[in-house]
């Protein structure tokens, strides 16, 4: 079955055969230049990529420190938590998996519109969170359940806790991550998610709390699954911090506090300027800041007009009154102004310019020396003795006595307050300093302004004998030893003479408030937030009357127990609390006498 | 006999045992350092498959001869049934069973494709080439089963049939002006059957455009294979070395993905002596057909030989980002029974169209 034309029909295939022989010889000459490309002249670019296919450094957060108060109790550590996640490969239907986690746990509405979205997006081995910080009876929910819920995947995580809510808030603040800022802290470095203090000392002490990030490396997989640890580097546990609060006295402090809508105690040891107590009402939950969702809780904090955030006692300023009046009697004392035995008349005004200056007492308390005007809070006297001082010599006095500063205390936004003087006038306001202001001064009212931190400091240097105290926070291995003011000596045991009169006297404006069981010394204090009108000093019982809250005056506090030899020093606020004998001495009394039942 | 056994293209079955061992240590090392699941079967499959090669190369080539429209038959219906099992049975699906090996009817009919196209131009007067009825029965030969494979659907395949077909037709003499026509018609349907793709395949030949756009989807496969073949560079980071194959980022590395394995063990030396080696193989097939005193051994001889090559083609391609990912193997390297038992087979008739390559007349014989 060959034909004539066999020899061309040869040539032909032959020719073919050549071409068709060519072009695969040409293919493969593409190819191999394409192979040549990648693996030789691209090469190093791969390589680099292929590296960083397979390791994975993952870092290890650290445990943060935990808080103690002075008697070692736990206030904020770190409880075990689970977090739940769902991997899309793992589930065959998505909608299912979450609808049986909702029965167990609610899981609301948009975040589940929005787990659902992202799974579409993810990678399906990618785990998506569903649930943060559930605790343990909810995980053995889910635990027991977890056989019929396909996809779920549980992992354990740390949870910053407070173990008394709203007791040592404001004084340890709370945790949370940190905003776009913190983030460059460089205690943070390289980990972006770590939980940081974000108020009070767990702000403060961030750099001590936080400890030191371990990291370990991981060679991954594509589907992102550990296929085994490289190195590991563990994580180095944040310190302890010990503070000085006794939590007993908080508690107790913000227990007599409840009654009122706002208010601080502030209690200090004279010996060493350890806190004790440091209470400011309204506080807040930081475990309900922490747990998630907080919105809701966030929003009241915000809304509440007393406004919670608030650390009264470092940072709510107010006129001292009459508590004031210790510093202008000691100024009186060493400028020669006074002694034991100066007396002024008081009729329950004294007039300057064209201005008449009241006595909270409109009928005047008669003649009265410096020991009594403090026992019976004289305003007059201290008008007549302040024209005579001035104002910069007061303001030199109060401010030895620890006012208008800011102390070196781990806390943050401490307001310094205003201690006023001719120079402090003429630069805030360019203004000259009028007579009349230093008589207002004198009482502790205008200008002057002091927090209850202030005024507990003030007490205690009165209480030591003019030891320049410091105030602590931080629990110390050795207390230190304060220097003493030589040159207020005489004074101060007048006045201390005199503030025991105020509570153990009849006539005494805190005698009411007088105790058998922890007999102490102090001063009252009752500051007007606003001035009083003619017409209402005119009504004979204008302060009895039912003021509306927030027309009220505040009372304060100043105390120190014992008499003699004082270890405790006080100071009580309460906001609008209408007098100060009426409403802070007593407080005053109630935390002396618990605080000396816990010695025994 | 004795006479055939001497005279066996010894070079040729070396060439194929030497490829299918580097391919069993591809797939020692892709699984982790074992020889199971694959290596081991690889080579079991290998030594089974080149002794039936080497029993086809006794047969008389007549029978082959006589009933190469026969087969292409059979292998069609073959195909066909597939197709309807497809339709009427539990979804789709390329394999059916035959004496409890999975085969795949679409690498039996490459081989059935060139049987008969090789005895219609073996049968046809060289004057009657070029008479353009004659071109129908070819057609039809290549249209059917490519048809066929292309709504199961598998691009890769078809592909490589319609590659065939014109290589074959080239090889036999056709008019060239007609590739040139063809070539035109081909360019002019890509929109049109662009409409006939299924979304995956779509999403294939798009992702080929441009892989870094969707790096994790569809992309990915491409882009871990560059970096599998590139990370080897010169000499490759040693034998079972491969971290992107042992961290898994290697999709398939099995079976299509295999080169890049090899790729990045032994580097651009490992992958060239391979493309070598392959293009020895081809060359020995051309050599046979250039060799052989008859159109039928002729055109067999190159159509195995071409089918080897667009196997080997595709799959670098593939996987060196050359061409969309289409699922093609790596013949007797990558692991899976059919394509190699295809290979095989198809160099088994090879040999045979060497062995009667000075047959003068294969009809009457």
């Amino acid at each position: 079955m060959f034909y004539s034309e066999d020899k061309k029909q040869y040539s032909v295939l032959n020719r073919r055969t050549f071409l068709l022989y060519l072009l695969k010889v040409s293919f493969f000459g593409i190819v191999g230049w394409r192979l040549y490309n990648i693996q030789i002249k691209d090469s190093q670019k791969y390589k680099t990529l292929s590296k960083n296919n397979q390791i994975d450094v993952e870092i290890i957060y650290p445990l943060r420190g935990k808080i103690y108060d002075t008697n070692n109790k736990v206030l904020a550590s770190n409880i075990k938590v689970f977090d739940v996640y769902i991997i899309p490969e793992n589930t065959n239907n998505i909608n299912k998996s979450l609808n049986e986690l909702n029965q167990i746990i609610k899981i609301n509405f948009n975040d589940r519109r929005k787990i659902l979205e992202l799974s579409k997006k993810v990678k399906k081995f990618q785990k998506i969170k569903v649930l943060e910080n559930i605790n343990w009876s909810q995980l053995e929910k889910i635990e027991s359940n977890k056989l019929n819920i396909e996809g779920i995947f549980i992992s354990q995580d740390y949870m910053r806790t407070y173990q008394f809510d709203n007791t040592v808030s404001h004084l340890i603040g709370y945790t949370n991550k940190p905003n776009r800022e913190e983030v460059e802290l460089p205690f943070i470095s390289n980990m972006p998610n770590l939980e940081i203090g974000k108020d009070g000392i767990e702000k403060s002490f961030n750099p001590n709390l936080i400890g030191k990030s371990g990291q370990r490396e991981i060679e991954v997989n594509s589907y992102g699954r550990v296929i085994r640890e490289i190195s590991r580097q563990d994580s180095q546990k944040g310190n302890d911090i010990q503070i000085t609060i006794d939590l007993r006295i908080q508690q107790y402090a913000l227990n007599l506090l409840k009654e009122h809508k706002a208010g601080s105690v502030v209690l200090m040891d004279v010996n060493n300027g350890n806190i004790l107590c440091m209470a400011s009402t309204p506080s807040y939950n930081p475990n309900k800041i922490i747990q998630k969702p907080n919105k809701e809780y966030w929003d009241s904090i915000l809304e509440n007009e007393l406004s919670p955030l608030t650390y009264r006692s470092i940072q709510g300023l107010y006129a001292p009154g009459s508590t004031f009046k210790m510093v202008v009697a000691i100024a009186g004392i060493i400028h020669g102004i006074i002694d034991t035995n100066t007396k002024h008349f008081c009729n329950g005004k004294i007039g300057l310019g064209d201005r008449l200056y009241h006595c909270w007492k409109n009928n005047g308390h008669g003649s009265m020396n410096v020991s009594d005007a403090i026992k019976e809070s004289c305003d007059v006297f201290f008008y007549e003795i302040s024209k005579k001082i001035g104002i910069d010599k007061i303001s030199k006095v109060a401010e030895d006595f620890g006012l208008g500063k800011i102390y070196d205390i781990p806390l943050p936004n401490q307001k310094k307050g205003i201690i006023p003087s001719r120079d402090w006038k003429k630069k805030k306001y360019d203004e000259s300093w009028y007579p009349g202001e230093t008589l207002i001064s004198a009482i502790g009212q205008g200008f002057v302004l002091t927090n209850p931190l202030q005024l507990a400091v003030m007490t205690s240097i009165i209480a030591s004998n003019g030891k320049n105290i410091k105030p602590n926070i931080i629990k110390r291995n050795n207390d230190i030893e304060f220097e003493k003011l030589e040159k207020y000596q005489n004074a101060i045991q007048i006045i201390k003479r005199s503030m025991f009169k105020v509570v153990n006297e009849s006539k005494g404006t805190a005698y009411n408030s007088r105790s058998v069981s922890a007999p102490f010394a102090g001063k009252t204090g009752t500051s007007q937030v606003r001035r009083i009108t003619v017409a209402e000093r005119e009504s004979e019982d204008f302060r009895k009357k039912e003021v509306e809250w927030k027309k009220r005056d505040h009372a304060l506090f100043v105390g120190y127990m014992p008499v003699e030899n004082p270890r405790y020093a006080v100071s009580v606020v309460i906001e609008h609390g209408g007098s100060g004998a009426s409403t802070a001495a007593p407080i005053a009394k109630e935390i002396f006498q618990f605080t000396k039942n816990l010695e025994i | 006999m004795l006479n055939k056994i001497q005279n066996l293209n010894y070079l040729l079955i070396f060439l194929v045992i030497l490829i299918s061992f580097i391919g069993a240590a591809g797939l020692y090392s892709a699984a982790g350092g074992s020889y199971n699941p694959w290596a081991s079967r690889h080579l079991i499959r290998l030594v089974l498959f080149i002794f039936l090669a080497i029993i086809l190369a006794f047969i008389n080539i007549k029978f082959i001869y006589q009933f190469a429209y026969i087969f292409f038959i059979l292998s069609l219906l073959l195909l066909l049934s597939v197709e309807l099992i497809g339709v009427f049975g539990k979804g789709a699906t390329r394999w059916i069973n035959v004496f409890g090996l999975s085969i795949q009817p679409s690498e039996l009919i490459k081989i059935t494709i060139i049987l008969a196209l090789a005895r219609f131009y073996h049968d046809l007067k060289f004057d009657e080439i070029k008479r353009i009825k004659n071109l129908f029965f070819p057609i039809l030969i290549l249209f059917l089963p490519f048809a066929l494979v292309v709504i199961q659907p598998d691009l890769g395949t078809a592909l490589s049939i319609a590659m065939l077909g014109i290589l074959i037709l080239f090889a036999s003499g056709i008019r060239i002006w007609k590739f040139v026509l063809g070539f035109f018609v081909l360019i002019l349907s890509i929109p049109l059957s662009l409409n006939y793709l299924q979304p995956y395949q779509k999403d294939r030949i798009f992702s080929f455009l441009n892989p870094e756009a969707d790096a994790l989807g569809r992309g990915y496969q491409l882009i871990q294979s560059k970096i599998a073949l590139g990370s080897g560079g010169l000499t490759g980071k040693g034998f079972l070395e491969g971290s992107q194959s042992y961290l898994q980022y290697l999709p398939e590395k099995q079976t299509d993905f295999i080169f890049t394995l090899i790729g990045e063990e032994f580097g651009f030396i490992g992958t060239m002596f391979i493309i070598l080696l392959f293009l020895l193989l081809i060359s020995v097939c051309f050599y046979i057909s250039i060799k052989s005193n008859h159109i039928f051994g002729r055109i067999l001889s190159i159509g195995v030989g071409s089918n080897l090559f667009i196997y080997v083609i595709m799959n670098i391609s593939m996987v060196s980002g050359l061409m969309p990912v289409v699922g093609i193997p790596l013949p007797l390297v990558s692991y899976g029974g059919s394509a190699m038992l295809a290979i095989i087979i198809s160099l088994g008739l090879v040999l045979n169209a060497e062995l009667n390559g000075n047959l003068k007349k294969i009809h009457n014989a």
